[in-house]
């Protein structure tokens, strides 16, 4: 490192902030788990396919309490954040995964994800302050499979669409979720079963800022 | 004198379809809106025609008129709305589920609003701030609404024009049982009346769930 000089690292740093690529977590900075699940989760990005390969266990994302793997990254404002994701294996009906902001790593912080149940039921889920319960919508169940989802952060209003199976993500719902200051973003897997690990293999990957004089007027 | 008031009382009691409500027992402002609102139930068409006043049904507290009944249970609930009078985009008719007649109380509701934005909103305890799902919009218009609770899980579903009703999606609620289940409407104004058609009603009571799944 010390033979690449400091101009290599502030370039590194620049790629991370502006687009994908960068570190061993692709566009993200830290991978870890939320909630002190038992069995330890784990994040792999493989630069030559852009995938993410993040396996978490877990015994749900929520009521008052979660446990799941996260990678993240900060940031502050309005953002636009993709991801297409299809679970390996099997496991329980209601695992999860998706695409998550977060206030902070608490088990309980106030958040709001987009998310693919293991059923293959999409669902926009958010705990509107900390230590509160989780609030879910769950939509239609097309089955199991790959799922293209796309989360829209414009001030508080946090927008779910999906697609399935090579569609292009629709936009389904919006609910309204206040957070302050820097918030994570990232992708997320959870188990729903504190005995077990899943898988989730993550393609199209972005999360692009956006100023908030783009917000959309409502 | 007391005698009339006793036999109209087991009367509305025992065919609440046909008293002055139709389907329902009784309608009120909620949250003392400056401006009275009012419900009229025609029986030859069957139609229900709501007008609501008050600055929201939002945050913690509402103010709009509420055309209700008590159930227990499952049941399932639908309305086509026909937003007779302009005003706010955001102005409001829903069928709800609401716990007591409080301005603050805990609800849920299934709303279409002036511009045709179907919403799923809800407060889940009394005095907490209100949770919103809005769904895109297809512009103003006729809309049929119907809302399913199961357990606590209520299933909603839309259609515009005469389109097929379409499930939006399920959440969940910890309303219980007994609740008030009817019809509400808001001007998101209180300055401004807001009167809604509802037409085709129908409140049915639904069988216990079958064993846990």
């Amino acid at each position: 490192m010390s033979r690449l000089g400091p101009r290599f690292v502030l370039v590194c740093m620049l790629s991370v902030s502006v687009s994908a690529q960068g570190g061993n977590l692709g566009i993200f900075a830290t991978s870890g788990d939320v909630g002190s699940p038992a069995n330890a989760g784990s994040t792999q990005f493989d630069a030559a396919t852009n995938q993410y390969r993040i396996t978490g266990s877990g015994a749900n994302i929520w009521a008052k309490q979660d446990q799941f793997q996260f990678v993240w990254r900060e940031l502050t404002g309005d953002f636009i954040a993709t991801a297409t994701l299809r679970f390996l294996g099997e496991g329980n009906e209601h695992r999860k995964a998706g695409i998550m902001v977060r206030q902070s790593l608490a088990t309980d912080a106030t958040y709001a994800d987009v998310v693919i149940h293991g059923s293959g039921m999409p669902g926009l889920q958010w705990r509107s302050r900390q230590g509160e319960d989780t609030n879910t919508f769950d939509l239609p169940i097309d089955g199991p499979g790959t799922f293209a989802l796309k989360m829209v952060r414009t001030g508080v209003k946090t927008y779910l669409y999906v697609g399935r199976e090579g569609a292009a993500p629709k936009e389904i719902v919006h609910t309204e979720v206040a957070m302050t200051g820097p918030v994570l973003v990232g992708l997320f897997v959870c188990a729903h079963d504190a005995a077990r690990s899943e898988t989730v293999i993550f393609s199209d990957v972005s999360v692009e800022a956006r100023p908030a004089a783009m917000a959309r007027p409502q | 004198m007391r005698q009339l008031l006793l036999a109209w009382m087991v009367v509305a009691s025992i065919s609440a379809q046909t008293g002055p409500f139709g389907a329902f027992t009784a309608a009120n402002d909620i949250g003392a809106p400056p401006l009275k609102g009012s419900a009229q139930f025609d029986p030859a068409t069957r139609q229900y025609r709501v007008t609501g006043t008050g600055a929201d049904i939002w945050a913690k507290a509402d103010q709009f008129h509420y055309l209700w009944r008590e159930m227990s249970g499952n049941f399932s609930v639908i309305a086509t709305t026909e937003f007779l009078t302009d005003g706010n985009p955001h102005r409001k008719a829903s069928i709800m589920l609401r716990k007591t007649l409080d301005a603050d109380a805990a609800f849920l509701h299934l709303a279409i609003h002036g511009d045709g934005m179907p919403s799923v909103q809800f407060r889940s305890t009394k005095a907490d701030t209100t949770n919103t799902l809005d769904f895109p919009i297809e512009g103003p218009g006729t809309f049929t609404l119907k809302l399913v609770r199961e357990g606590a899980t209520v299933t909603v579903f839309v259609a515009k024009g005469r389109a097929s009703l379409r499930e939006l999606g399920h959440t969940t609620n910890q309303l219980g049982s007994p609740v008030l289940v009817g019809l509400g409407v808001a001007s998101h104004s209180t300055e401004a009346l807001n009167t809604v058609l509802f037409s085709n009603v129908s409140v049915n009571q639904l069988p216990a769930p079958a064993a846990t799944r």
